[in-house]
């Protein structure tokens, strides 16, 4: 059936009765969910969200993988990315020292579109599925080529418990605990 | 200056030289105010009945559509959805559809499928985020509470489709990012229902209220011949008897080919605005049960063009049958767009949004003109405003469901 457009009309009975019905309505409503609230408030950090896998979070580099083709620095819409270039000694050939470009990442700037990793043609980079990390000044934002190679350790983790959210159809958004 | 020159009708560079009456009043409400986003309202009141009242927009202008001429063709895509970041989908779609007409590119079905539920789970969430600060608007925290607790609900759906509860940055020309995850027709089918319980229960306590009944009814009145020439749109147009939704007008997508039916009221009233987002949300509820039930059943067709996907190299097709995720190609980064002029509209949650994109052949749009529909709604303040107390000022306010950042660009 193709889609329509209707007219509806507003029931805008007034009268006493209504009113008092429609108070009655509202009232025991509210006392319902007095007694019976409806929570899902994270208790962070005592709990933190385990997302799913395919979480756009912090992005990690896999040196190795990359071939320096400078892609997701070029597709960056927000020129969080930038190629640095490093001076690279090949052990069979230590006398010939190799200059090439690496990415490094600026998370002061970065969206997390996750452009790059769908850009980089050999999956050098890839998104760990969280984003809570905590810096202690600006500047170390901007990271080396060194941090950006390893998987940053959640701070939440130390003491927190993981949950997952899920949809459920009497309660919304339920939390549970993970084991 | 001299006072001796304003007198006579002298003026000053830049600034609005307005005399103001005996016994009028003048207040400035905002640009901080407890409503969503920065935006001033100038009223002038005699006694406690507004007699003037000026929106002061522009205090969060973000160039958007020069920026988007200084980046290549992909990257106003998340540029642009900051505009109206509760409902990223929709503001970000029609620029999509305009690079599609530039490139003669037509997405797979699968895709268009998918960019509607992403579109209409954002039309969900971006309604319930309007109640909710309606809510707190005209001091009901419950409904601020309740709208923005089920809110959530929604962006988990679009968070286990994107991967991003906000900045999705879904669409792109030819499809989409990703396929739909096993677990999300099971998700989908869940809130839908949960929602359509809690929308009863909405009614009960906010819609149905005698307090806020009493409260929104002929206030805010437009006609539907003042809609009309007001130029305003989506659920405001709607609320006054005019029967114009782009999904149905022009229908995009796959909107043609769902069975929906789109909500129209006759009084106008602020009543009647809080009405039809109700209706739509149950509507968009409908077209989500649709989208997962053909997604379910046709399986195989890849998210992106066909061609396209053809053409992509061994990893890419390994990611995409491992993860559903669709790799670009570095050539993606600074491709070129034929020259040519493309238009396209939506509709969004807050109403029509339009794009005009214009390429010369080169690496970046040279222009991008965008209208939203906060743009066009801003014009009630002006027009309707006036004549009401004080006190009605954020009922208005709250149920044209304007959003600053959207108007302002
Ligand atoms: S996720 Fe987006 S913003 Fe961040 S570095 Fe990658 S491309 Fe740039
Ligand atoms: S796109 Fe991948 S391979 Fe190319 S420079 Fe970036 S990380 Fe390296």
């Amino acid at each position: 059936m193709p889609p329509k457009i209707s007219l509806k009309k507003l029931d805008r009975r007034g009268g006493l009765f209504e009113g008092v019905k429609s108070n009655i309505h509202t009232l025991a409503l509210g006392v319902k969910y007095l007694v019976d609230p409806q929570r899902s408030t994270l208790l962070y950090p005592k709990e933190y969200i385990e997302h799913r896998p395919g979480y756009r979070g912090f992005i990690i580099f896999i040196k190795d993988k990359c071939i320096s083709c400078a892609a997701c620095a070029r597709i960056c819409p927000s020129a969080a990315m930038k190629m640095v270039r490093v001076t690279e000694i090949d052990p069979k050939h230590p006398d010939k020292p190799r200059q090439k470009q690496y990415p490094v990442i600026n998370y002061q700037r970065c969206i997390f579109c996750g452009f790059c990793v769908d850009v980089c043609p050999t999956e050098a980079l890839y998104h760990v599925p969280f984003h809570d990390i905590v810096y202690e000044n600006l500047a170390d934002m901007f990271l080396s080529l060194e941090m950006f190679q390893v998987e940053p350790q959640r701070p939440a983790t130390s003491e927190g418990l993981p949950v997952v959210y899920e949809v459920d159809e009497i309660k919304g958004l339920v939390k549970r605990r993970k084991s | 200056m001299t006072s001796g020159g304003l007198e006579a009708g002298g003026q000053i560079p830049g600034f609005i030289v307005k005399k103001i009456e005996k016994e009028v009043y003048e207040i400035f409400i905002g640009p901080q105010h407890p409503g969503s986003g920065h935006m001033r309202i100038i009223v002038r009141l005699d006694g406690d009945i507004i007699v003037e009242a000026d929106p002061d927009i522009g205090y969060v202008h973000r160039t958007m559509e020069k920026l988007s001429e200084v980046r290549e063709w992909l990257k106003p895509i998340p540029l642009l959805e900051r505009m109206t970041i509760i409902d990223a989908c929709n503001v970000t779609l029609p620029y999509v559809n305009a690079l599609e007409k530039l490139m003669d590119k037509k997405p797979s079905t699968r895709a268009s499928y998918l960019r509607v539920l992403l579109c209409e789970i954002n039309r969900v969430a971006s309604h319930l985020y309007g109640m909710g600060i309606f809510g707190v608007f005209i001091g009901h925290s419950t409904m601020y509470m309740w709208a923005f607790g089920d809110r959530e609900v929604f962006l988990e759906l679009a968070e286990a489709l994107t991967g991003a509860r906000l900045t999705h940055t879904y669409p792109i020309p030819g499809g989409v990012r990703r396929d739909m995850p096993q677990e999300l027709p099971g998700m989908a089918r869940r809130a839908v229902r949960y929602m359509r319980r809690r929308l009863e229960e909405y009614r009960k306590i906010f819609v149905d209220n005698p307090v806020i009944v009493k409260r929104l009814s002929g206030v805010g009145v437009i006609s539907k011949s003042r809609a009309v020439e007001l130029g305003i749109v989506g659920p405001n147009l709607r609320a006054s008897g005019v029967k114009y939704d782009v999904r149905i007008a022009e229908p995009y997508e796959v909107y043609g080919e769902l069975d929906f039916e789109i909500p129209v009221f006759e009084e106008g009233d602020a009543l009647a605005r809080t009405w039809v987002r109700v209706e739509e949300i149950k509507q968009s509820l409908n077209i989500i049960e649709q989208a997962v039930n053909w997604l379910e059943t046709h399986k195989g067709e890849p998210v992106i063009a066909k061609e396209d996907f053809d053409k992509l190299p061994k990893l890419h097709k390994e990611v995409y049958e491992r993860e559903g995720r669709v790799k670009f190609v570095p050539a993606h980064a600074t491709m070129k767009i034929p020259a040519g002029k493309a238009v396209a509209r939506g509709e969004m949650g807050r109403g029509e949004i339009f794009y005009y994109v214009e390429s010369d052949g080169g690496i970046t749009p040279y222009r991008v003109r965008v209208v939203t529909p906060s743009a066009r709604n801003a014009i009630v303040f002006k027009h309707v405003v006036p004549g009401h107390t004080l006190m009605d000022l954020p009922a208005i306010y709250g149920s044209i469901d304007y959003f600053p950042p959207e108007s302002d660009r």
